[in-house]
Protein backbone atom coordinates (compact mmCIF):
# COMPACT_ATOMS: atom_id res chain seq x y z
CA UNK A 1 0.00 0.00 0.00
CA UNK A 2 2.68 2.64 0.94
CA UNK A 3 4.50 1.21 -2.45
CA UNK A 4 1.24 2.11 -4.41
CA UNK A 5 1.22 5.66 -2.07
CA UNK A 6 4.60 6.71 -2.82
CA UNK A 7 3.79 5.82 -7.00
CA UNK A 8 1.26 8.07 -6.86
CA UNK A 9 2.58 10.59 -5.06
CA UNK A 10 5.54 10.71 -7.92
CA UNK A 11 3.01 11.41 -10.88
CA UNK A 12 0.68 13.78 -8.91
CA UNK A 13 4.29 16.01 -8.60
CA UNK A 14 4.52 15.26 -12.24
CA UNK A 15 1.19 16.67 -13.74
CA UNK A 16 0.68 19.15 -10.80
CA UNK A 17 4.48 20.49 -11.97
CA UNK A 18 3.84 20.25 -15.63
CA UNK A 19 0.49 22.53 -14.61
CA UNK A 20 2.02 24.54 -12.80
CA UNK A 21 5.69 25.28 -14.72
CA UNK A 22 3.30 25.56 -18.04
CA UNK A 23 1.58 28.07 -16.27
CA UNK A 24 4.76 29.83 -14.38
CA UNK A 25 6.41 30.14 -17.92
CA UNK A 26 3.45 31.54 -19.17
CA UNK A 27 2.85 34.00 -16.27
CA UNK A 28 6.74 35.25 -17.05
CA UNK A 29 6.12 35.39 -20.98
CA UNK A 30 3.23 37.78 -20.75
CA UNK A 31 4.62 39.80 -17.77
CA UNK A 32 8.13 40.50 -19.49
CA UNK A 33 6.44 41.12 -22.76
CA UNK A 34 4.00 43.71 -21.29
CA UNK A 35 6.34 45.43 -19.67
CA UNK A 36 8.80 45.48 -22.43
CA UNK A 37 6.09 47.04 -24.55
CA UNK A 38 4.79 49.47 -21.59
CA UNK A 39 8.61 50.75 -21.96
CA UNK A 40 8.00 51.26 -25.10
CA UNK A 41 4.80 53.16 -24.73
CA UNK A 42 6.93 55.44 -23.11
CA UNK A 43 9.64 55.73 -24.82
CA UNK A 44 7.92 56.70 -28.14
CA UNK A 45 5.56 58.96 -26.59
CA UNK A 46 8.66 60.99 -25.35
CA UNK A 47 10.15 61.09 -28.87
CA UNK A 48 6.71 62.10 -30.81
CA UNK A 49 6.62 64.60 -27.68
CA UNK A 50 9.99 66.02 -28.59
CA UNK A 51 9.23 65.81 -32.58
CA UNK A 52 6.58 67.70 -32.27
CA UNK A 53 8.33 70.34 -31.17
CA UNK A 54 11.24 69.92 -32.60
CA UNK A 55 12.35 72.74 -35.83
CA UNK A 56 11.88 71.35 -38.90
CA UNK A 57 15.28 71.98 -40.97
CA UNK A 58 15.07 70.63 -44.55
CA UNK A 59 17.59 72.35 -46.73
CA UNK A 60 18.54 68.80 -48.01
CA UNK A 61 17.97 64.85 -47.29
CA UNK A 62 21.30 65.26 -44.84
CA UNK A 63 19.49 67.63 -42.56
CA UNK A 64 16.23 65.58 -42.62
CA UNK A 65 18.36 62.23 -42.16
CA UNK A 66 20.08 64.41 -39.23
CA UNK A 67 16.66 65.04 -37.40
CA UNK A 68 15.49 61.48 -37.81
CA UNK A 69 18.57 60.97 -36.24
CA UNK A 70 18.09 63.27 -33.02
CA UNK A 71 14.11 62.09 -32.64
CA UNK A 72 15.55 58.12 -32.60
CA UNK A 73 18.29 59.15 -29.90
CA UNK A 74 15.42 60.70 -28.00
CA UNK A 75 12.91 56.96 -28.56
CA UNK A 76 16.22 54.52 -27.99
CA UNK A 77 18.10 57.08 -25.49
CA UNK A 78 16.45 59.80 -23.63
CA UNK A 79 18.57 61.86 -25.43
CA UNK A 80 18.58 63.66 -28.46
CA UNK A 81 22.54 64.00 -28.92
CA UNK A 82 23.61 60.84 -26.36
CA UNK A 83 26.81 60.13 -24.42
CA UNK A 84 27.61 56.77 -24.51
CA UNK A 85 24.58 56.08 -22.40
CA UNK A 86 22.08 52.03 -22.69
CA UNK A 87 18.90 52.16 -24.20
CA UNK A 88 16.28 52.95 -22.19
CA UNK A 89 14.38 49.95 -23.35
CA UNK A 90 16.90 46.34 -23.25
CA UNK A 91 18.18 45.82 -26.75
CA UNK A 92 16.49 48.80 -29.03
CA UNK A 93 18.22 50.07 -31.31
CA UNK A 94 17.80 53.50 -33.48
CA UNK A 95 17.13 51.61 -36.69
CA UNK A 96 14.32 49.94 -35.09
CA UNK A 97 12.61 53.49 -34.47
CA UNK A 98 10.27 55.03 -37.80
CA UNK A 99 9.80 58.52 -37.91
CA UNK A 100 7.70 60.26 -40.72
CA UNK A 101 6.63 63.58 -41.00
CA UNK A 102 2.70 63.89 -41.90
CA UNK A 103 2.66 66.92 -44.70
CA UNK A 104 0.48 69.49 -45.92
CA UNK A 105 0.31 69.97 -49.69
CA UNK A 106 2.82 72.76 -49.26
CA UNK A 107 5.16 70.19 -47.97
CA UNK A 108 4.67 72.11 -44.29
CA UNK A 109 4.90 69.28 -41.61
CA UNK A 110 1.60 69.23 -39.89
CA UNK A 111 2.36 65.99 -37.79
CA UNK A 112 5.15 63.50 -37.06
CA UNK A 113 4.50 59.91 -36.93
CA UNK A 114 7.07 57.80 -34.63
CA UNK A 115 6.22 53.98 -34.68
CA UNK A 116 8.52 50.72 -33.50
CA UNK A 117 9.34 48.16 -36.10
CA UNK A 118 10.91 45.01 -36.20
CA UNK A 119 11.85 45.01 -32.15
CA UNK A 120 12.15 41.58 -30.76
CA UNK A 121 10.75 40.78 -26.93
CA UNK A 122 13.26 37.78 -25.93
CA UNK A 123 10.92 36.42 -23.60
CA UNK A 124 13.16 33.44 -23.13
CA UNK A 125 9.96 30.40 -23.94
CA UNK A 126 9.27 32.74 -26.92
CA UNK A 127 9.97 35.76 -29.33
CA UNK A 128 7.70 38.21 -30.05
CA UNK A 129 8.11 40.46 -32.62
CA UNK A 130 6.69 43.70 -32.59
CA UNK A 131 6.44 45.74 -35.90
CA UNK A 132 4.27 49.19 -35.95
CA UNK A 133 3.11 49.08 -32.35
CA UNK A 134 3.20 51.05 -30.56
CA UNK A 135 3.47 54.03 -32.26
CA UNK A 136 2.21 57.69 -31.66
CA UNK A 137 1.20 60.77 -34.26
CA UNK A 138 1.70 64.29 -32.57
CA UNK A 139 0.62 67.60 -34.32
CA UNK A 140 3.97 69.74 -35.71
CA UNK A 141 3.90 72.45 -33.24
CA UNK A 142 7.76 73.28 -33.82
CA UNK A 143 9.32 75.87 -35.54
CA UNK A 144 9.24 75.12 -39.55
CA UNK A 145 12.20 76.17 -41.43
CA UNK A 146 13.03 74.07 -44.71
CA UNK A 147 15.69 76.42 -45.85
CA UNK A 148 18.07 76.04 -42.31
CA UNK A 149 20.57 73.39 -41.87
CA UNK A 150 21.27 71.35 -38.93
CA UNK A 151 23.36 72.08 -36.44
CA UNK B 1 -4.10 7.50 8.42
CA UNK B 2 -4.56 7.10 5.03
CA UNK B 3 -7.53 8.30 4.75
CA UNK B 4 -7.15 11.27 6.39
CA UNK B 5 -4.51 11.74 3.56
CA UNK B 6 -6.96 10.86 0.55
CA UNK B 7 -7.88 14.22 -0.81
CA UNK B 8 -5.35 16.05 0.67
CA UNK B 9 -3.13 16.87 -2.88
CA UNK B 10 -6.73 18.04 -4.19
CA UNK B 11 -6.60 20.89 -1.99
CA UNK B 12 -3.43 21.59 -1.88
CA UNK B 13 -3.82 21.92 -5.36
CA UNK B 14 -6.72 24.36 -5.40
CA UNK B 15 -5.26 26.34 -2.92
CA UNK B 16 -2.32 26.60 -5.42
CA UNK B 17 -3.81 27.04 -7.97
CA UNK B 18 -5.83 30.37 -6.46
CA UNK B 19 -2.52 31.62 -5.75
CA UNK B 20 -1.18 30.69 -9.39
CA UNK B 21 -4.30 32.58 -10.54
CA UNK B 22 -3.79 35.40 -8.48
CA UNK B 23 -0.27 35.98 -9.48
CA UNK B 24 -1.17 35.43 -13.02
CA UNK B 25 -3.69 38.11 -12.43
CA UNK B 26 -1.11 40.55 -11.08
CA UNK B 27 1.67 39.80 -14.56
CA UNK B 28 -1.39 39.81 -17.12
CA UNK B 29 -4.34 41.63 -15.95
CA UNK B 30 -2.20 44.62 -13.96
CA UNK B 31 0.51 44.81 -17.14
CA UNK B 32 -2.37 45.34 -19.23
CA UNK B 33 -3.74 48.02 -17.08
CA UNK B 34 -0.94 50.01 -16.59
CA UNK B 35 -0.10 49.99 -20.78
CA UNK B 36 -3.49 51.00 -21.13
CA UNK B 37 -3.06 53.75 -18.60
CA UNK B 38 -0.28 54.72 -20.37
CA UNK B 39 -1.39 54.29 -23.51
CA UNK B 40 -4.51 56.61 -23.05
CA UNK B 41 -2.08 59.32 -21.44
CA UNK B 42 -0.38 59.49 -24.72
CA UNK B 43 -2.99 59.89 -26.53
CA UNK B 44 -4.18 62.57 -24.63
CA UNK B 45 -1.05 64.55 -24.09
CA UNK B 46 -1.04 64.19 -28.35
CA UNK B 47 -4.31 65.22 -28.91
CA UNK B 48 -4.26 68.07 -26.24
CA UNK B 49 -1.63 69.78 -28.34
CA UNK B 50 -3.36 68.80 -31.43
CA UNK B 51 -6.63 70.53 -30.36
CA UNK B 52 -4.89 73.28 -29.07
CA UNK B 53 -3.04 74.51 -32.31
CA UNK B 54 -6.58 74.93 -33.71
CA UNK B 55 -7.75 77.21 -31.12
CA UNK B 56 -7.83 80.75 -32.43
CA UNK B 57 -10.07 82.63 -30.96
CA UNK B 58 -13.21 81.60 -32.73
CA UNK B 59 -16.24 79.31 -32.51
CA UNK B 60 -15.10 77.43 -35.74
CA UNK B 61 -11.73 76.81 -33.90
CA UNK B 62 -13.39 75.28 -31.26
CA UNK B 63 -15.23 72.96 -33.80
CA UNK B 64 -11.78 72.13 -35.56
CA UNK B 65 -10.52 71.42 -32.45
CA UNK B 66 -12.80 68.58 -31.78
CA UNK B 67 -12.42 67.51 -34.71
CA UNK B 68 -9.23 67.39 -34.80
CA UNK B 69 -8.74 65.04 -31.65
CA UNK B 70 -11.56 62.54 -33.51
CA UNK B 71 -8.85 62.00 -35.58
CA UNK B 72 -5.87 61.69 -33.96
CA UNK B 73 -5.06 57.88 -35.19
CA UNK B 74 -4.65 56.36 -31.85
CA UNK B 75 -5.41 53.38 -30.27
CA UNK B 76 -5.09 51.50 -27.17
CA UNK B 77 -5.16 48.07 -25.66
CA UNK B 78 -1.86 47.00 -27.07
CA UNK B 79 -2.86 49.43 -30.26
CA UNK B 80 -5.88 47.83 -30.93
CA UNK B 81 -8.75 49.52 -30.16
CA UNK B 82 -9.89 53.06 -30.94
CA UNK B 83 -10.53 55.98 -28.23
CA UNK B 84 -14.01 56.21 -27.32
CA UNK B 85 -16.53 58.95 -25.81
CA UNK B 86 -13.27 61.35 -25.53
CA UNK B 87 -14.64 64.85 -23.81
CA UNK B 88 -12.51 67.85 -24.96
CA UNK B 89 -13.16 71.34 -22.73
CA UNK B 90 -12.03 74.66 -23.09
CA UNK B 91 -10.41 77.18 -20.38
CA UNK B 92 -9.55 80.73 -20.25
CA UNK B 93 -8.07 80.46 -16.75
CA UNK B 94 -6.71 76.73 -16.78
CA UNK B 95 -9.52 76.52 -13.47
CA UNK B 96 -13.19 76.34 -14.97
CA UNK B 97 -13.60 74.27 -17.92
CA UNK B 98 -16.95 74.24 -20.44
CA UNK B 99 -17.33 71.54 -23.05
CA UNK B 100 -19.18 74.74 -24.90
CA UNK B 101 -17.20 77.83 -23.75
CA UNK B 102 -19.73 80.76 -24.28
CA UNK B 103 -17.22 83.20 -25.07
CA UNK B 104 -13.97 81.78 -27.33
CA UNK B 105 -11.88 84.80 -28.22
CA UNK B 106 -11.09 84.29 -24.06
CA UNK B 107 -9.96 80.52 -24.21
CA UNK B 108 -6.55 79.63 -23.86
CA UNK B 109 -6.36 76.37 -22.96
CA UNK B 110 -7.81 73.32 -23.57
CA UNK B 111 -8.35 70.13 -21.97
CA UNK B 112 -8.61 66.80 -23.69
CA UNK B 113 -10.58 63.14 -21.42
CA UNK B 114 -10.31 59.68 -22.61
CA UNK B 115 -12.53 58.47 -19.83
CA UNK B 116 -14.08 55.27 -21.11
CA UNK B 117 -10.67 52.47 -21.40
CA UNK B 118 -11.80 49.89 -19.76
CA UNK B 119 -9.64 46.69 -19.37
CA UNK B 120 -11.32 43.60 -19.24
CA UNK B 121 -9.96 41.95 -16.17
CA UNK B 122 -8.80 37.69 -17.15
CA UNK B 123 -7.63 36.05 -14.08
CA UNK B 124 -7.91 38.70 -11.05
CA UNK B 125 -11.58 38.37 -11.05
CA UNK B 126 -11.40 34.51 -10.35
CA UNK B 127 -9.91 35.28 -7.46
CA UNK B 128 -12.56 38.04 -6.69
CA UNK B 129 -11.34 41.02 -8.53
CA UNK B 130 -13.65 43.24 -10.75
CA UNK B 131 -14.66 42.16 -14.30
CA UNK B 132 -13.36 45.37 -15.65
CA UNK B 133 -10.82 48.44 -14.95
CA UNK B 134 -11.43 51.38 -16.27
CA UNK B 135 -8.20 53.34 -16.80
CA UNK B 136 -9.04 57.28 -17.18
CA UNK B 137 -6.24 59.48 -18.84
CA UNK B 138 -6.72 63.34 -19.31
CA UNK B 139 -4.23 66.01 -20.36
CA UNK B 140 -4.58 69.73 -21.03
CA UNK B 141 -2.21 72.50 -23.55
CA UNK B 142 -2.10 75.97 -24.54
CA UNK B 143 -2.92 77.94 -27.52
CA UNK B 144 0.30 79.07 -26.79
CA UNK B 145 3.05 77.24 -25.67
CA UNK B 146 6.85 78.46 -24.56
CA UNK B 147 9.34 77.10 -26.75
CA UNK B 148 11.89 75.17 -24.99
CA UNK B 149 13.11 72.61 -28.05
CA UNK B 150 15.39 73.65 -30.40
Amino acid sequence: MKRNQRGHAMIELAVCAAVMVSCLAGTFQFGYTFYIYNQLVTAVGNGGRYAAMRTYRAAGDVDLEKGRAAIRNMVVYGDARPSGQAPVVANLRPDQVYVEWVKDKAGAPTAVHVEIRNYPVNAVFKTVSLDGRPGVEFPFVGRYAPAEREP
Amino acid sequence: MAGNRRGFVLIAMSVTMLLLLAVMGLAFDVGRIYIARNEAQVFTDAAAMTAAQKLDGTKAGLERAKEAVAHVPMRWNLGTQEFRGIIVEFSADGRKWETEPRDPPSVTAVRVTAPDNSVEITFLRAVGGPNNFVVPAHAAAMANPVRLTE
